[in-house]
This record gives C-alpha cells, structure tokens and sequence, in this order.
C-alpha cells in the first residue's frame, strides 16, 4: 500500500493505452500524457509497459511505502528523495515499509514525472481500464486525483528485489527543454477543400505557444487569423471551422474558431470542427512535458510512413535491450 | 483548360460515386486514425444509414489490426494498429465491403427502440434558465415565462408551448452517434413533418441539470451530467448515464443509449419524473427498451417521399416564422 500524505497539484492513477474501445460512447482513452515515460517506468521495475502507474503533474507529491518493493521514477525532474537521500530518475531503486517518498514542485523543464512501483498499483478496472478519466470522473482511484490520506493498494507479490538497479541507457533519455518539435500529419481537414495552402504553410513554420489553460482535456496554442479556403461551414454553422460533426481522433489538433487545441487523453471524442492535423503516435508523448504558458513547440510535418517507422523505432527503445544494470 | 487542384495529402483515396452510392472520401488522421466520409457535408440520415451498415460490415469482415469505430452523422472515424494493418490494406478493404452494402436500399439497421419519460418544461431546467437570465443575459430573447419552450414555437411557427410538445412527441427521435462527453446522443427526427429547429443560446448557459433535454440546430441531445450547454432546453428525462451503475440498463457500462437507437418521449408530471428518478436508482425501474428491431430503410424511404409536400409546408410555416424572432 501507498500513503498519501499530500497529493500534489494532480497526482492520477493511470494505465496504458488507457480506455480503448470506448470512443463510440463519448469516452476518450484517458491514459498518460508522455507514454515513453510512463512505459519505461513500468519497463524499469519488471511491469508490463501498460501496467497502473502514478502521473505526477508538477510534483509535491509525498508518500510513505508499507511494502517492500522496487520503485521507478521518470519524467520531468522533481528533485525527488527517498527518506531525505536524492533518488535517481529512469532508474530503479529498492524501497522498503515505512520509506518516505517526497517530490518537490517542478521549476526546470518538462511538467510530468511517473511513479511505478514492481506489481503495479491495485485499483479496480472500470470499462476495461484502470486510467482515470478526469472530466468524467471515473476509473483509476474512485475517478479523481489523489490526495491526502488515501491509501492505495499494492498487487501482492512483486518485492521487486531481481528488477532494482535497472536503468535506461542515458543516450535514450529524454532532454525536456522549453521548445519542441513534434511530428505530425497532415488532415483529416487540411488544405486545400478546408484551409488554404498557405494557412497549413504557416502551421508546419510557427512558433507556437503553448497556453497556460492547458490540461488533460486540450492543450491549447495561440489564436492565428487563418485565410479558410471556405467563407462558412454550411449547414454546419457560421464559421468555416465549423463541419458537420464528427469523431476526434486522439492526439488531433482542433481548430476551434481560430484557436488550435490538441486533444489529449481526456479530450472530447466528437465535434463539429475541423482537425487541421493529428500527431503521430511515436511524437504524442513530448505533448505530456510541454509546460503550460511557457514552452513553445514547432509541427513538423512527417508522411505515413515515416510515423510507422517511428513507431517502430519506439517501440525498440522502450524495451528491455535499451536497460542496463549496475 | 481543366482546372489544377493542389493534391490533397490529407485525403489518402476516394472512390467515386456509382449509381445511388454516395462518392467516398479516405482521409489520414495521423498514423493510427482514418477518417471516411460519404458524399458532401449535407444533413441527410440516409447517409448516417449507410454508415451503420458500413460499420457492421466493416466489424463482421475480421479484419486484423482493427481497433474500433466511431459512425457519425456522414462518417466513420476508425483506429486501427498501422503496424499490423497498413493503411493501403484497410482503404481497400473499405472499398471492397462499399460493394457488398451497394444500395442503402438494402439495408436492415438493428435499433433499439427506447422510451423515455419526459417531464416537459419542468421546474429543474426551469431554475437554470432563471439563472441565466438573472446572471448571465437578462434580455435573453429566447427565454419567455421563465423557458425556452415558447421561444421553440415561435422560431418554428407552433401556437404555443403545447404544440411544441405534440411535435416531440410525434417523432421518434434517431440517435446517429454519441459522443463529445461519455453517453451524449445525437438526435434526429425520423419523421421530418415535426422536424422543428432552434438556433443555439448565446452566450452558452454555465449550467443544465443532469437528464435535461434540449434541441440546438435540428439536433436534439440529453445532457448526461449537469454541465454548461447552449441548446434551447424543453425538459428533463431519466438518468441516460449512471457512474455507479445502480440500475441493471447500466449494468455493462454506465452509458444507456447506443448509436442507431431510436428515442421515443412519453410525456409524464414533474411529480412522476421525480418517483421514476428515484425508482432508477433504487435498480427497481426498469427502462423501457425494445431491441433489436431493425430500421428498414426502403420502407423508411418509401415514409419519407409521401410526406414530402407536408414537410414542405411545415418548412414553408418555420421560413415564414424566423422572420419575425430575434436570434440569441
């Protein structure tokens, strides 16, 4: 079991791919916002890639382990200690009952960091996930951040004491800075039926600011006067965002009015407006470090199959050739 | 000279149009997303038919790497594993199964037929209306006596609240998808002698009870939780979406409505509502669902084209209203 002695600014149970098959019911997949992260923690203490695991939004969480276990922390850097000993991040150590686990509010790059613990955290599975579903306020730990004096169970089993001292390679370490490249792909809506040429030209240049009202449902970009290539959206509606509405691919940018927003993992699964471009998935996780109101991020345009190739290439790194020991 | 149109590199196929087939359109939507569309961006259910039939032919094909679907009004969002599935193989396996479902015709939709208790009017959608117009817009011109409700038959040339109720009631309303929030249906008259419109609030309403029912363009939805909304609301209903799954129509998930069911309203009291409420959380209601039966759609058609000059009358009485009612 996990003790919650402060839950920090948003502390989530999570699973991977998160809620998957849900989409023609109005529910996105939940799930964590950087994937390499939370794989590789799990990767680290001998889980499956996908197993419940903590999201630790700008830290200050503190926690007291009751169990003997090892432990994984990735992500974005909290300064993190173990009892009042710094704990190392993409690399797993042994804890043990009564063991003190704080991490401190983030202040350099990168905004999320995960927690996985050898045997995974034991909450029920709800639609087929253990992920929380923050805007509809199900799954994970009774669907809501953690918080003070909860206490979260453990599976049995899994001390964990073959999988400590594991580590990823430091070459395939993420470096989270203040701006981004993130791959992505032309459409569904694009140029030239939706916005014009010149308009995509300007999506895949910008520099864009990340809003500070970004979340788990959006991560919003600044407005842009775009040219449209239609005057209207028809019957549709008065702006030519608008579309007759449709289901929103996860990971999509949404062109709201004149607002970009990606849709994350708590996003809405339907719409009636464009989606001028979806990330890909090998590129989504760098969405989960982007520090609202602050980083800047760059579309870079990539073809099909260059995402598959990258997904590929994912998927080799976040394996058991990319750990060490020692 | 034909004219040159830049390539489109969001649209990875189309398949043109053939006899009573609509043209399709195969779109990238990043690399585990495909988007298909049918025909151009007009309203017509006849296309939402025939994406039900392409989404039951689509799941019963077995194809490998599919992940799951999403029909919408004139389109189909599909995920599928790219790694497994490449998106070439999936393309032409959509077009191979647009043969087998030629003519929408054809098809037989299963839908479940639902009825829900509606409370029209009440006194819950009642106090959040009196909120906004006391917080929000205080010359809201689509709130009389405290409701939408004599805004709707204005807009739509109706005598007054209660022929608007005969019209809702007249109809069984199409769900053809959910979604936006877990459980929010998207409905449609299937018969279009009482296919009343509404323009949206303006600005949005910051709150609708939880089962209120509302209708926005021609679109009526139920709002599942309490939550902010901008449809022009008529009443209030049972729970459609239940966390804690207290009643068995929630036992699987706690989402009641599917696509393709068709909504019938049966017209009750505040007073009756409220017991129905408290019976459905108590797991003694039981929600009154036919299923399967399945929608026709020759037949449907055939309905539609002999009642073509009454709906045209009726479009003719709502042109004639709208011009004298002020827009939110």
């Amino acid at each position: 079991m996990l003790e919650v002695l402060e839950g920090g600014i948003q502390t989530t149970v999570q699973d991977f791919p998160g809620r998957v098959g849900y989409l023609d019911l109005g529910t996105y997949p939940a799930g964590p916002m950087d994937h390499f992260a939370f794989r590789t923690a799990n990767l680290l203490v001998g889980n499956a890639q996908g197993a419940a695991a903590l999201e630790v939004m700008v830290g200050g969480l503190k926690a007291r382990f009751h169990d003997r276990r090892a432990l994984a922390l990735t992500g974005a850097d909290t300064q993190a200690t173990l009892n009042g000993t710094p704990l190392p991040l993409w690399e797993s150590v042994a804890v043990k009952a009564g063991d003190l686990l704080e991490m401190k509010m983030l202040k350099g790059a990168g905004f999320r960091s995960y927690v996985a613990v050898s045997g995974a955290f034991d909450v029920p599975e709800y639609m087929g996930s253990r992920a929380t579903f923050t805007v509809g306020g199900f799954g994970g730990f009774e669907g809501r951040a953690l918080k003070k004096g909860d206490q979260v169970r453990l599976n049995p089993g899994g001390t964990g004491d073959t999988q400590v001292g594991r580590r990823l390679r430091t070459n395939l370490r993420p470096q989270y800075g203040t701006h981004s490249e993130i791959e992505a792909m032309r459409g569904p809506q694009a140029d030239p039926d939706y916005m014009t040429p010149d308009d995509m030209a300007f999506f895949f240049s910008h520099t864009w600011k990340v809003d500070r009202n970004s979340n788990r449902m959006g991560v919003r970009l600044e407005s842009h006067k775009w040219q449209w290539a239609r005057t209207g959206g028809g019957i549709a509606g008065g702006h030519p965002s608008n579309i007759l509405d449709n289901g929103y691919a996860v990971w999509t940018v949404n062109v709201c009015g004149d607002q970009p927003i990606i849709l994350v993992a708590d996003g809405p699964s339907l719409g009636g407006f464009i989606c001028n471009a979806t990330l890909v998935s090998a590129s989504t996780w760098k969405v989960g470090q982007l520090v609202p109101g602050r980083d800047t991020i760059r579309f870079k345009e990539v073809t099909m199959d260059e995402a598959v190739q990258m997904a590929q290439t994912l998927d080799t790194t976040i394996s058991e050739r990319s750990i060490e020991r020692g | 000279m034909p004219q040159v149109m830049p390539r489109n590199r969001a649209v990875i196929d189309t398949l043109p149009a053939r006899g009573a087939r609509p043209p399709v359109t195969y779109r990238y939507a990043g690399d585990r997303f495909l988007l298909l569309e049918y025909g151009d961006m007009v309203l017509d259910l006849t296309m939402n038919f025939r994406i039900f039939g392409l989404n039951d032919a689509l799941k019963r094909s077995g194809v490998d790497g599919l992940i799951e679907t999403v029909p919408a009004l004139r389109s189909m969002l599909i995920q599928y594993d790219s790694l497994r599935l490449p998106t070439r193989r999936l393309v032409d396996t959509l077009k191979q199964l647009e043969e087998t479902i030629a003519s929408v015709d054809d098809l037989n939709i299963p839908s479940r037929r639902i009825e829900l208790p509606m409370a029209f009017e009440d006194r819950w959608t009642r106090a959040d209306i009196e909120r906004y117009v006391k917080f929000t817009r205080k010359d809201a011109p689509n709130v009389s006596n405290g409701h939408n409700i004599e805004y709707i038959a204005r807009y739509n040339g109706l005598r007054d609240p209660e022929e608007v109720i005969h019209y809702l009631c007249a109809t069984e309303w199409w769900n053809a998808c959910i979604g936006f929030w877990p459980g929010l249906p998207f409905m449609f008259p299937l018969d279009p002698r009482f296919a009343i419109v509404t323009p949206k609030y303006n600005p949005t309403r910051p709150w609708t009870p939880e089962g209120a029912v509302g209708i926005g363009g021609p679109c009526v939805a139920i709002y599942p939780v309490a939550s902010p909304g901008g449809y022009q609301l008529f009443g209030r209903t049972i729970p459609i979406f239940d966390l804690q799954q207290r009643n068995p129509a929630f036992k699987d998930n706690p989402i009641l409505l599917k696509a393709a069911d068709r909504v019938q309203w049966v017209r009750v009291t505040d007073e009756a509502l409220e017991a129905i409420r408290e019976q459905v959380y108590a797991g003694t209601y039981r929600y009154k669902i036919v299923g399967y039966e399945s929608l026709n759609v020759k037949s449907y058609l055939k309905f539609l084209e002999s009642v073509k000059p009454e709906v045209a009358a009726f479009q003719r009485r709502q042109a004639e209203a709208v011009k004298q009612v002020a827009i939110p």
